[in-house]
């Protein structure tokens, strides 16, 4: 195992350690109000003028630069759509409000992947079970070797490839997540599930294919293949980002991967401290929280999956403080500096431990400049 | 439905299974490609009270009716389905970013589907969240409206011998029976009116006090069907009603049809007036506080309503509602079983519940909770 650099807490000490995390908590609950509200409606005016500017762009220009602009606007709302809106609402960070729109079971984002397969395997699987080897499927999503105590194997040298590819397809990705196609391939999930699983993906799947490539650009009458055009780069560009965001939040250098037998008997403040520690944030100014649903402040959204998101920079000075005097990590840099470092972890752990350090090390220079800075918009 | 059972069902022709199928692929797709919530952000962003899925009014008007009652005069947003005087109507409003439901007697008359305009009258109650906020709307605000409902109703449609009493807030849904009384018979012949009477009693603390006294006594001047009877609590000639007093004060009774609204101590007198007469049938009564819910902190055997299932479980022994429920039989959806994935949440209309987690008490109507980390502290009643 790695050392790892937060101090290891007694029982008495993590309890006292959770018993805080706690107050913050209940401080925020009392304090919600007409603010946050005002935000979230605020994100989603954005998402839907964006919408609307950016689809009459793509509709009704002919040249380059209104095609241009169009697919930022469109790509811009979907992107406030998916993350500060969908994702945060999903987690049931507004469910407080009684607004039927702002409903965690209910609500439905405009991506492949379907809401209540997400709202399973992602708030619940990923949520509870942060971190925990064979039980996370985030860790690698099934597919990805991305911590040295996953076994490795030959196929895994194309990793690096296969996450440009992942990048770009991002929602195909969250989309496919929950059918455990990985563990159907290994023989041990049976064809009938795997199609009970695929049944609302696929539904899902197709309403969106149909809606970007045929309802819109039909609508659009003679300019259809601008339409879906557009339509596909704003998907792409969306996917990219989601992507870079999403894979800085577990992956960056110091986030710890726990083994099942760690976490048995675990009480609150054990769990509060594998979502500090399996965690990492990215530093960046308001509109960058923003565009990415607030996941740059992954450690407290992890620990408050449930507070609305918006609420986490003035939590991360409490966490901070907290954490300082209980000896832990708290993992947070620039975004570059996070991706560079989410972007070696893919690579060193293409090969096999035993590989030849200077060899990694080379591959990884090669690999990750070319790659994934490319990637970022 | 024996017919029903014993001929043998034809399967409907394409022709008429056609038109269904297509307008049911069209409400999908709309849904699917988030059209209805594009079109009701932009009917809202347009200004428009229109809605597909959330009726909603515009206040047009506020009457200030005593120093703490305020009537609002409604426009709803769209077609309005109807209701009978006496009926109540839901209203949705938003207090410091949460929704908060609270039904209030429509005090305007009976209205025909379509209707333009509605009322209703709104008593500031201390410490009260909706109806300060409803206080402090201006004109041209939006508030939630829901579906009239309530069977305190006035039936048939010639009304008969009436005694209505209302006592403080509670003269709302009688005010909207005189009022669609007065509608009625200024279309009748004056035939018909004769030997038909109806006696209104009309409690209050004091007369500033008194909610549409002033409008009650014109009435009554103008009609001579018509008597109010005005109780003022600090009057020490009419003094507070028992039920000695308002047999005395209606003779007849016996004979009339009643109706009662108001505080619990005024119900009973008037129940018990009429079982006295033997007119007990003959009582509607309507009130507007529900029984208050025995809070008897956590950890005590409840009773737990569940409205949808239609049935009620007794939750006892340690552990959240989500655990009580599973022992008890029942299976509610549930996800994580430490409040933070929301997949058990549901809706209480009744009742007190903990949070085990942060030990915030819960005790309002109509509130969202997470039965995996909510302790049940009263009786229960649950929408699952």
């Amino acid at each position: 195992m790695i050392a790892h650099p937060s101090k290891p807490l007694s029982p008495a000490e993590a309890d006292s350690f959770g018993r805080e995390l706690d107050a913050v908590r209940e401080r925020v609950l009392a304090d919600l109000g007409q603010r946050d509200v005002n935000h979230i409606r605020g994100v989603i005016r954005m998402a839907r003028y964006g919408e609307v500017a950016g689809r009459a762009l793509l509709h009704v220009g002919i040249d380059p630069l209104t095609f241009a602009l169009g697919v930022a606007a469109l790509s811009l709302s979907k992107i406030l759509e998916n993350m500060e809106v969908g994702h945060n609402v999903m987690h049931g960070q507004y469910d407080w409000t009684g607004d039927p729109e702002l409903d965690s079971q209910s609500y439905e984002w405009d991506l492949v992947a379907d809401g209540d397969h997400w709202r399973k395997s992602h708030n619940i699987g990923h949520h509870v079970f942060t971190n925990i080897l064979g039980r996370d499927r985030d860790i690698g999503y099934g597919f990805l070797r991305v911590s040295s105590l996953q076994p490795w194997r030959p196929l895994h040298v194309l990793q690096p490839a296969i996450v440009v590819w992942l990048a770009l397809l991002f929602q195909w990705g969250i989309a496919f997540h929950d059918l455990h196609l990985d563990v159907s391939l290994a023989g041990r999930q049976s064809f009938a599930v795997l199609r009970r699983r695929a049944g609302p993906v696929l539904r899902k799947a197709g309403w969106q294919l149909a809606k970007d490539y045929l309802v819109f650009p039909a609508l659009a009458l003679w300019n259809a293949p601008r339409v879906a055009l557009g339509n596909l780069f704003a998907n792409g560009i969306r996917n990219l980002w989601v992507f870079a965001v999403v894979f800085c939040g577990h992956f960056p250098d110091g986030v710890r991967v726990y083994h099942p037998d760690e976490t048995r008997d675990e009480r609150r403040g054990d769990w509060y401290l594998r979502q500090l520690n399996g965690s990492a944030n990215i530093a960046g100014r308001r509109g960058f929280h923003v565009l990415s649903g607030h996941l740059g402040y992954q450690i407290e959204h992890h620990l408050f999956p449930d507070l609305p998101a918006a609420r986490y920079p003035e939590i991360a000075a409490h966490v901070r403080e907290i954490c300082a005097r209980y000896g832990q990590a708290y993992n947070t840099g620039r975004f570059s500096v996070q991706l560079a470092s989410v972007a070696r972890l893919l690579v060193r752990n293409a090969f096999p431990a035993e590989a030849p350090r200077w060899f990694t090390r080379a591959a990884g220079r090669v690999l990750v400049r070319a790659r994934p800075r490319r990637s970022i918009p | 439905m024996l017919t029903e059972a014993i001929l043998p069902t034809r399967r409907p022709g394409l022709g008429q299974r056609l038109p269904e199928t297509v307008s049911r692929v069209i409400a999908t797709a709309w849904r699917r490609w988030f059209f209805d919530r594009h079109a009701e952000f932009w009917l809202r962003e347009l200004g428009t009270t229109w809605s597909f899925i959330a009726p909603r009014a515009r206040v047009v008007d506020l009457i200030d009716e005593t120093a703490d009652t305020r009537t609002l005069v409604l426009a709803p947003g769209q077609r309005w389905p109807g209701h009978r005087a006496g009926q109540y109507v839901p209203i949705e409003i938003e207090v410091d970013g949460a929704r908060v439901r609270r039904c209030y007697s429509i005090s305007s008359g009976g209205a025909a589907p379509g209707a333009r305009r509605i009322a209703i009258t709104v008593r500031r109650v201390p410490g009260g969240r909706a109806s300060t906020a409803l206080h402090q709307l201006r004109r041209g605000a939006v508030v939630g409206l829901g579906t009239p409902a309530g069977d305190f109703v006035l039936d048939g449609p010639v009304a008969p011998e009436l005694l209505l009493v209302g006592g403080g807030s509670g003269i709302t849904p009688i005010m909207a029976m005189i009022r669609d009384l007065v509608d009625r018979r200024q279309g009748e012949t004056s035939h018909a009116r004769d030997g038909r009477s109806v006696i209104v009693i009309h409690g209050s603390h004091n007369a500033a006090d008194a909610i549409f006294g002033a409008e009650l006594a014109s009435l009554a001047a103008r009609f001579d069907w018509l008597r109010i009877h005005a109780r003022r609590g600090d009057d020490v000639e009419s003094g507070r009603l028992d039920a000695q007093a308002l047999r005395a004060l209606v003779p007849d009774l016996a004979y009339r049809e009643i109706f009662v609204c108001g505080p619990l101590g005024l119900i009973e007198v008037v129940t018990q007036a009429a079982r006295d007469v033997g007119a007990l049938h003959r009582v509607h009564q309507e009130r507007f506080v529900a029984p208050a819910a025995r809070s008897a902190g956590a950890g005590v055997a409840v009773t737990v309503a569940l409205l949808r299932t239609g049935v009620e479980v007794v939750a006892a022994g340690p552990g959240p509602l989500l655990a009580q429920l599973e022992r008890a039989g029942q299976r509610p959806v549930f996800g994580c079983r430490m409040g933070i994935c929301h997949s058990c949440r549901c809706r209480k209309l009744r009742g007190t519940v903990e949070d085990s987690v942060t030990g915030v008490v819960s005790s309002e109507p109509d509130q969202e909770i997470r039965l995996c980390v909510s302790l049940a502290c009263s009786d229960l009643e649950l929408a699952l």
